[in-house]
């Protein structure tokens, strides 16, 4: 049984500590509630250059200074810009974590974002927008992304050389000011931890941290486009990805999708691995996942093989989903479910994992899961229920991208009804 | 406090190392067979790697979808991998599940390598083979291996080659499999939350049948070959540079220094980093020390603009020069061993980390060790060790420079 404690600070942190007795760890992640599809549109790639610029230097420490300061305390610390949110992760041993608690705040709340670490930092998104050319499935997802999910969930983080461009100090000061407050915070802490000692070190260095009034907990909406994307390109392997809306987090049917991906893709006895790859040697990479902005869900297929089999490779991922709906066998979800509940507990014996867990239980669900809640949801999926999520999501409407020498042979509309 | 550990050897020259931790829910099991790609004659190049595909497709007890799918109703997070020096199968499981786990792996390891699998196995190899050439790093990284490591085994790419994979027969597979997969050329290993004499003899029940190959080990020490490389190719954006220095061979103290070099120069928060990265010169440069039994290198590598090659080498060169003559701070050593410590508390709560850490101590120092013994390891790297491994292994060494990428530089390299 996990004992969570649950609450928001006065500052208008949001937060919950999971203790975990013995462990030489803790570990959390702070998540600002600000990500790519709050960027201004001619300015996009700016969470990224922000995230690459918050640590660059502060009121008080020099970029380095700040860097060194971590690893005094041996502290393993990283920020990241996603969809919705910046995160900001550590990792510490137990009696360092008054040091590591000031420190992240000097980054969020002071930053100063130094003109010349600036530059720098557009001038290496910049190349990096440039090398992605050389990133065959980083460029598959680019053009995959405003497609599935539309012109605001669907940004690249790199964003584009103009937008890069069009970026200055003042836009970073800006979105800093208007989106960096303790009431737009959630953070998740995971360890040997007095749950008063993290809420006692947080309410001190971030008190009066802005507005503690609750902010950005609104889904954006998905604008799905479905439509078939090739692009040329010389590449040995053609990516070929396959999206279709799926359902949310919090949806009652998100159990069962769940599922349902493990069937596809949750193992190496999983019908993709066993159809695409082990029975025909089509491919040597074959996955099926979802990606879920609150209040919405994606289903992805990806593959890559050689051009001569891209064609067999995409009709036969097409079948798969299709016969989903007729031939599971209770072994297989038995199987499913077992893998499912299994790693859940495997991977309760990572500190780090919990943290991430309870994050993401925060963002998505606004409080924390136990382990045997969520277990107790995935052991009630029936054949049935991923039968009726089936029929009730249909994959009538599809985006296919490719990329690489060739594009699909058949004339490929987004619908698949054509594969059955 | 005593070992954690307890070490058994079979009749049969099994060796077998099982670590308790009492404090998780699971326990992970792995077996270790001391082959990979430097172990193959050149005709043959990939057959390891192509090997670890066929354990997986059928022993005399299972047909490859019994394997995958016994696997996957434990819930076990299982996966192999080659290497240059070995060869690893592993699975990570609920504790209650670990007698399964080690049947399955054990079973394994006796396959049939079944005929009729062998060419659809053989596309599937070919498709990954196919995956790498469209990745840039994959690329140069065989491309500085076959350099440096030119005329010895460790030249060519653990997946072998397109001719190698297509040419090679089952029966040629047959025999390295026979001679290499023998219980006296195997190390298992088992961490988590276990009763040790129930392991023990669990895996006698799986493994003291099999028989000993009496197998010995033909490996020879590379020569590494100084010298500059281009590998022109227009396709690619950017341009790879990358720079191997000879360093410390895996195990030890000198081993630790090395990494911990490696770390000051070119890790996070390094030397690399503030004075290449964060001046706009290359979005990637960084330094590792790259270990094998009897040879290691350190390799400095950074990725750029096509027309500031010059400018990302001498810029490493110059920080490898800087460290060799005038030596490290005192505060970036104590930062290695203050970064060290946290990661090795982090892995050590993990029975998966614990059982790769294991192998590694096994395989490179022929002893375990523990959490707490690698740690007085690394506090023993001082500013004056760093400043001895220097005169042993000096940075400023010329080595071995490749270039990959669209440019022809520098252009009074060997061309390929």
């Amino acid at each position: 049984m996990t004992d969570f404690v649950h609450d928001t600070l006065p500052c208008g942190i949001e937060y919950a500590v999971c203790p975990l007795p013995r462990r030489k760890v803790v570990c959390f992640q702070l998540r600002v509630l600000a990500g790519m599809v709050t960027e201004p549109a001619d300015k996009l790639g700016l969470m990224n250059i922000l995230s690459e610029s918050i640590d660059k230097g502060t009121e008080n420490y020099t970029g380095q200074q700040l860097a060194d300061a971590l690893d005094v305390i041996g502290a393993s610390s990283g920020i990241g810009a996603g969809r919705e949110t910046i995160t900001f992760s550590c990792t510490v041993l137990p009696e360092h974590l008054e040091r590591i608690v000031e420190l992240q705040a000097e980054l969020l709340r002071r930053p100063t974002f130094p003109e010349n670490m600036l530059t720098v930092n557009l001038d290496l998104a910049k190349q990096e927008l440039s090398t992605l050319e050389d990133d065959a499935s980083g460029l598959s997802e680019k053009m995959m992304g405003p497609i599935a999910f539309g012109p605001l969930l669907g940004r690249h983080p790199l964003g584009e050389v103009a937008t890069l461009d069009a970026i200055t100090r003042q836009d970073l000061v800006e979105h800093w000011k208007k989106y960096f407050h303790a009431g737009n915070m959630l953070l998740s802490v995971a360890g040997d931890i007095d749950p008063q000692r993290v809420s006692d070190v947080f309410e001190k260095h971030f008190s009066e941290f802005g507005s503690p009034v609750k902010q950005g907990r609104e889904a954006v909406p998905v604008k799905f486009t479905p439509q078939v994307l090739h692009r040329d390109k010389k590449l040995e392997q053609e990516q070929i990805s396959i999206c279709w809306p799926g359902v949310d987090a919090r949806h009652e049917d998100f159990p069962a999708q769940q599922v349902m991906l493990g069937i596809l893709s949750g193992g190496m006895s999983s019908r993709l691995f066993t159809e695409v790859r082990e029975k025909q040697g089509l491919v040597y990479w074959v996955s099926a996942w979802q990606e879920t902005p609150r209040g919405s869900g994606m289903i992805f297929l990806g593959a890559s093989t050689t051009p001569e089999r891209c064609d067999k490779t995409f009709h036969t991922l097409l079948h798969e989903v299709n016969r989903l709906a007729d031939d599971i066998t209770q072994e297989e979800l038995d199987r499913t479910l077992t893998g499912i509940l299994a790693s859940q507990e495997t991977r309760g014996d990572s500190t780090r994992s919990h943290s991430h867990e309870i994050a993401s239980d925060l963002f998505f669900h606004g409080r924390p899961i136990s382990p045997t809640e969520k277990a107790d949801k995935f052991s009630r999926v029936t054949i049935d229920d991923i039968q009726r999520y089936l029929a009730t999501h249909p994959r009538d409407k599809m985006c296919v991208v490719t990329l690489g020498p060739k594009a699909l042979q058949q004339s490929t509309n987004t619908s698949h009804a054509e594969a059955q | 406090m005593s070992d954690p550990y307890i070490l058994e050897t079979l009749d049969n020259g099994l060796r077998i190392v099982i670590e308790q931790m009492p404090d998780v829910r699971s326990a992970a099991a792995g077996f270790l067979i001391d082959t990979g790609a430097r172990d193959e004659v050149a005709p043959q190049a990939g057959v390891s790697h192509f090997l670890e595909h066929m354990m997986f497709k059928g022993t005399s007890k299972r047909h490859w979808r019994d394997i995958t799918t016994d696997f996957d109703k434990l819930g076990s997070s299982y996966n192999a991998y080659t290497s240059e020096d070995r060869t690893i199968y592993y699975g990570w499981v609920r504790k209650a599940d670990l007698d399964a786990q080690i049947e399955i792996l054990a079973d394994m390891m006796t396959s049939t390598l079944p005929e009729e699998e062998f060419q659809m196995e053989r596309n599937v190899v070919l498709e990954e083979i196919a995956m790498s050439k469209d990745q840039i790093e994959h690329v140069a990284f065989d491309f500085l291996q076959e350099k440096v490591f030119e005329g010895h085994p460790l030249a060519w790419p653990i997946l072998g080659y397109d001719e190698t994979v297509e040419a090679l027969t089952r029966d040629q597979m047959w025999a390295y499999f026979q001679q290499r997969y023998a219980p006296d050329n195997m190390l298992l290993v088992v961490a988590g939350n276990v009763d040790p004499n129930a392991v023990i003899k669990s895996i006698k029940g799986h493994c003291g049948q099999w028989r000993p190959s009496g197998t010995t080990s033909t490996r020879v020490p590379p020569q590494m070959k100084n010298g500059t490389n281009v590998l022109q190719m227009d396709r690619f954006k950017q341009q790879i540079v990358a720079i191997t220095i000879p360093a410390a061979p895996a195990g030890g103290v000198q081993a630790e220094i090395a990494s911990a070099v490696a770390t000051i120069l070119g890790g996070e928060n390094s030397r690399f980093f503030w004075n290449i990265v964060q001046t706009g010169l290359s979005p990637r440069a960084a330094a590792f020390h790259y270990e094998f039994a009897d040879t290691g290198m350190m390799l400095l590598y950074g990725s750029c603009q096509p027309e500031n090659c010059e400018k990302l080498h001498d810029a490493m060169r110059e920080e490898a020069r800087r460290i060799n003559d005038d030596g490290v701070e005192e505060h970036e050593v104590q930062r290695v061993r203050n970064r060290r410590r946290t990661s090795l508390a982090l892995e050590a709560e993990v029975p998966y980390h614990r059982l790769t850490q294991l192998m590694d101590d096994m395989q490179y120092l022929g002893q375990p060790r523990t959490v707490d013994k690698m740690l007085s390891e690394v506090d023993q790297i001082t500013v004056d060790s760093v400043q001895d491994y220097m005169t042993k292994f000096p940075l400023s060494a010329a080595g071995h420079l490749v270039s990959v990428g669209p440019r022809d530089w520098p252009s009074n390299a060997s061309n390929d």
